[in-house]
């Protein structure tokens, strides 16, 4: 009974130990695979704060859980288009932007854009492009564009991220047509487009799409331009290609949930990773395209020379902006055509 | 089955306040049960119930109003053929595993007891590392330049390489792999339980073996192939993430159209009702299986 007793003391003290420390931790609901852990380590050895990490693979995921789960993350991730909708359904809190003397270090090319005009709710982390990776051992013809990907000789070759809008975009892209606008007008007019090129895919995957190019399985993709930038640096016969027809640009930033409870240790993080030396471990571990200017002096000339990171030249580059209930559409258009082949 | 019956009849002496303490006690030994079966199954089951009949918002967020709409849009033909694939996926990986896993499970429950226990532990030993690491062995294993076609190109069996990895039998491969061990283990159960007796006998009144295992080792065992069937079966229809892994997501089953709702897509309506067409299902069929059983034993 003593024993027992003594069990229930130290596990009473226990609790008390974890309340006390609660106020020196920080919750952050990050991209699996985007931010490295010797930058989560070094916050926390800086500063006695506690990093919890949670991560989460799809805009949605994010928007799903944070939405059940209410307001126990202190950081989030979101790209652009979800900010977006969570700025205007008034999910995030305004930042106080004296608390980040860094901010003046992010290249102006990416702060203050269409889904946040004023800058006051997001800071850029990593921005990127969606495009084609082509693998020169195997692909001898040259390719410039969708159209050169799905091409029937290359049915069962194929690689993309399993996106429904990425996909859908890619169609209207090449017809043309406005991603940002969804009408059933345009997706009566993409999906003999889409249904076609599905047939042509092997793999779908969001994930590790780099991984069915390694392994030899596909020999073209069109991917997020980090994993086209690891494939790069893996072997030089991995091109990347900024399609002709029209490229999504996705820009990735933090910000901080309106019912978050550490605000201040957020505000704290934000102007860690705006550091350059911090970035560029991110940089480094991470090739996308580094919103950071002062961080990109630090880099390699090699790095720098990436085509996927920092593409040159290309066609018309856009961002994704919150298209509400028409996501469902496209869902179901996507759903449906892959369940047809 | 009444649990509240007690397991021994009560004897003549015995009082009726006894009785009713020992009804009291079966009740108070189910507690955890009954408690753990309404948190993690009644209660979500509810709730998927309710949010069948809301419908969303853009945000993704449960809107409580009443609509038909979710169950309208399961009976759509998209998602009718989705149902009817799964299930052709789950059902002949079922097939697949009774026709592997018997022999198995057989030789495991007639071998000496010293060799059954090592046997029964090489089918456990897989369940000591997480099933998605073992289904990313698969993807080595498969892919183009991988394990198998290595090996058959080095034997001089194949020439050029096989495409396996992202093919439907990439996922009935997975499936198999994943579920064979239910198979395997109830059916033992059964096997291990057979009087040698019975089978001696059926030889010594002249059948032969085919006759033996058509008339005494099959009906001794069905009970374990039945269950083997059902832990093979329900579980194989929902599974998603073999699907994903090694099917490249080229296809959709009905456990990728579900998952997708609840994340992707942000429809938890459409999934909860997709879920509650699914639950209905194995409901009825679990109904008609032990219906035809119990006619089998009348």
């Amino acid at each position: 009974m003593k024993s027992y007793l003594r069990l229930l003391a130290a596990l009473a003290a226990l609790a008390f130990a974890v309340s006390a420390r609660a106020a020196e931790e920080l919750n952050l609901f990050g991209w699996s695979e985007y931010i490295p852990q010797p930058v989560i380590d070094g916050f926390t050895k800086e500063t006695g704060i506690k990093v919890n990490f949670e991560t989460y693979s799809s805009n949605e995921e994010l928007l799903s859980k944070l939405v059940a789960g209410g307001g126990s993350y202190d950081i989030v991730q979101p790209s652009d288009y979800t900010a977006e909708v969570m700025i205007r359904q008034k999910l995030l809190a305004p930042l106080d932007l004296s608390k980040l003397p860094h901010l003046k270090n992010l290249d102006p090319e990416f702060t203050h854009c269409g889904h946040d005009p004023e800058g006051k709710y997001t800071v850029p982390y990593m921005s990127g492009t969606v495009g084609i990776v082509v693998n020169t051992e195997r692909v001898k013809t040259p390719i410039k564009g969708y159209r050169d990907v799905f091409d029937p000789k290359f049915k069962g070759r194929i690689v993309v991220l399993n996106d429904n809008r990425e996909i859908v975009s890619w169609a209207l892209d090449t017809l043309n047509l406005p991603v940002n606008t969804i009408t059933a007008a345009n997706l009566a007019k993409a999906r003999p487009l889409v249904a076609d090129w599905v047939k042509l895919v092997k793999v779908f995957d969001s994930d590790s799409p780099k991984t069915a190019l390694l392994n030899g399985d596909c020999d073209l993709g069109i991917v997020w331009s980090g994993e086209a930038a690891i494939l790069w640096n893996q072997s030089k016969k991995f091109q990347y290609v900024i399609p002709a027809e029209g490229a999504h640009r996705f820009i990735d930033v933090l910000a901080i949930p309106a019912e978050a409870k550490n605000k201040d240790a957020a505000h704290k993080f934000i102007d860690y990773i705006l550091r350059p030396e911090v970035s560029v471990l991110i940089s480094d571990a991470f090739p996308y395209t580094n919103p950071n200017a002062e961080a990109r002096k630090h880099l390699s000339a090699e790095a720098l020379a990436n085509p996927a990171s920092y593409p040159k030249g290309g066609g018309k580059i856009e961002t994704f902006r919150d298209i509400g209930k028409a996501a469902a559409d496209i869902d179901r258009l996507v759903t449906d055509l892959k369940s047809a082949r | 089955m009444d649990p509240l019956a007690s397991p021994a009849a009560p004897d003549a002496k015995s009082l009726p306040s006894d009785h009713r303490r020992a009804r009291w006690r079966a009740w108070l030994l189910l507690t955890p049960m009954v408690l753990w079966l309404v948190a993690f199954v009644v209660v979500p089951t509810a709730i998927l119930l309710v949010y069948s009949f809301c419908e969303r918002d853009e945000l993704g967020r449960v809107v409580f109003s009443f609509t038909w709409e979710n169950y309208q849009r399961v009976l759509d033909p998209v998602y009718l053929r989705i149902f009817g694939r799964s299930i052709g996926y789950a059902a002949l990986t079922t097939v697949i595993c009774v026709v592997v896993g018997f022999p198995v499970a057989y030789c495991i429950g007639r071998a000496s007891e010293a060799w059954r226990q090592r046997l029964l532990l090489l089918v456990m030993v897989p369940f000591w590392t997480s099933f998605l690491i073992r289904t990313y062995a698969w993807i080595t294993i498969l892919k183009e330049e991988g394990l198998l076609n290595g090996a058959l190109s080095a034997l001089s069996i194949v020439h050029a390489p096989l495409d396996l990895l992202y093919t439907p039998s990439a996922v009935v491969i997975g499936l198999v792999y994943a579920y064979l061990p239910f198979m395997i283990l109830p059916i033992y159960g059964s096997v291990e339980k057979i009087d040698g007796a019975l089978i001696e006998a059926a030889h010594d009144l002249g059948a032969g073996p085919l006759r033996v295992f058509t008339s005494v080792i099959i009906p001794l065992t069905l009970p374990g192939i039945a269950a083997g069937t059902l832990l093979v079966f329900v579980p194989a229809i929902g599974m998603f993430a073999v699907t994903d892994l090694l099917g490249g997501a080229q296809v959709p089953l009905i456990g990728n159209v579900i998952q997708n709702q609840f994340m992707q897509a942000r429809d938890w309506p459409f999934g909860a009702a997709l879920g509650m067409v699914f639950m209905l299902l194995f409901a009825v069929s679990y109904g008609l299986i032990l219906r035809f059983r119990r006619e089998e034993t009348a």
